[in-house]
């Protein structure tokens, strides 16, 4: 594969248009739904008139792309790794896809829950990184909260340190296989939907809709599938305090054949901007593909 | 210059400077790989002004325990000796530098 597009929101698919057009395979990894623009109403895009569903667009350009000969693989990306001058990209179902260039295209994070004592007890047992803070959480109980293949590897993750995992999933949307592997290192799921994280000076539990309620002294928010700035660092490219990565005009990150657009370069967060840079990036590393450069 | 801590020498390296900044962290924390060049810069920056150490959680889990850290970055902020309140995840720099030179 020559290129591997990261995200099928307008920017990634704009991006699999201009590289399957400039002749390199390519691979769409993502799913719609998962865009901003996906329940959007759009009526500020140039050549549309009157709302249009931004899912609508999106379906149509899915299959535009794929008309071009860009191929689709509807999964989440959980990893991603260098191997010389390739990347690999790992699937949600185990599938791993090697490129010689990288387009990351799957937006920013906006993985906050948005309930009562999520700010409070922020660094006083809610995180929203499983990897970073484990090995605080020896012996102790805990709860992963997230529906996607992101917080099934969490709560496996967690197993290995915790005395008991509870993986609070409302709305499963993990792969079979990340949700077996997080059932059988142990973790036990819970089908309801967070109300509120209590505690004193630190957490101490977990209250459903439904009232009822769970001891535990950490709580892992891990929504949605891994952003793009998320996966950025697993290729080396650091992405900036905010989560946006910086591109030159081209669309490069400072690693070679790793470029970004869309929300994940920065504001403003309009189709108009992430389409204009999918089109930069996906030429771009059609480019780098023949050994061409353009600007 | 940032100053490597351990368990040993944290608490002098608090007790011989007016203004410390300490940024916990550990090897495979990714927040912490982000943190870890704006804390190099602040240290150049403010080398006049702040003590700037940084200490591994992994190898060193008694001053973890002992402050109650229990996510990473956790940068820990004393003045003459007194811990102020933390600041817990990813910050910017200027968010860090206002906070430390505003006590």
């Amino acid at each position: 594969m020559d290129v591997i597009i990261i995200g099928v929101g307008p920017a990634g698919l704009q991006a699999a248009i201009h590289a399957a057009r400039g002749k390199a395979s390519t691979t769409m990894i993502g799913k719609t739904e998962d865009s901003a623009m996906h329940g959007a109403h759009v009526e500020n895009y140039f050549g549309i008139e009157g709302r249009t569903d931004g899912s609508d667009i999106l379906k149509r350009g899915l299959t535009q792309a794929a008309s071009f000969g860009a191929e689709h693989i509807r999964e989440n990306v959980t990893a991603m790794e260098r191997s010389g001058d390739s990347f690999i990209a790992t699937t949600e179902n185990d599938t791993r896809i090697e490129a010689k260039a990288v387009i990351l295209a799957s937006g920013i994070s906006r993985k906050k829950l948005n309930v009562p004592g999520e700010k409070e007890y922020f660094g006083k047992g809610v995180s929203y990184c499983a990897a970073c803070d484990c090995n605080f959480y020896k012996g102790k109980r805990v709860a992963v909260i997230g529906d996607d293949s992101e917080a099934a590897a969490s709560a496996e993750l967690m197993t290995s340190y915790a005395s008991h995992v509870f993986w609070i999933t409302k709305d499963t949307k993990a792969s079979d296989i990340m949700i077996r592997k997080a059932k059988d290192a142990g973790a036990e799921i819970i089908s309801e939907e967070v109300k509120e994280i209590m505690g004193k000076e630190k957490v101490t539990k977990i209250m459903f809709s439904d009232s009822s309620m769970i001891n535990v002294e950490g709580v892992f928010i891990e929504l949605g599938a891994r952003s793009s700035s998320d996966l950025a660092m697993d290729i080396d490219v650091m992405p900036n305090t905010d989560g946006t990565i910086s591109v030159n005009e081209r669309c490069e990150t400072p690693v070679k054949g790793v470029y970004a657009c869309g929300d994940v370069t920065g504001r403003p967060w309009q189709i108009a901007k992430a389409v204009g840079q999918g089109a930069v990036a996906g030429m771009n590393a059609a480019a780098y593909i023949k050994g061409d450069r353009v600007v | 210059m940032v100053t490597e801590l351990n368990d040993g020498t944290f608490d002098k390296f608090i007790e011989g400077n007016k203004l410390v900044l300490v940024d916990c962290w550990a090897p495979w924390c990714r927040p912490c790989r982000m943190l870890a060049p704006i804390i190099e810069e602040l240290a150049e920056e403010l080398k006049d002004k702040v003590a700037v150490g940084k200490l591994n959680t992994d190898d060193n889990q008694g001053i973890a325990y002992r402050f109650g850290i229990n996510a990473i970055p956790t940068l820990l902020v004393f003045k003459d000796g007194v811990m102020h309140e933390p600041l817990v995840g990813l910050r910017p720099k200027e968010e860090i530098r206002d906070y430390v030179l505003g006590l």
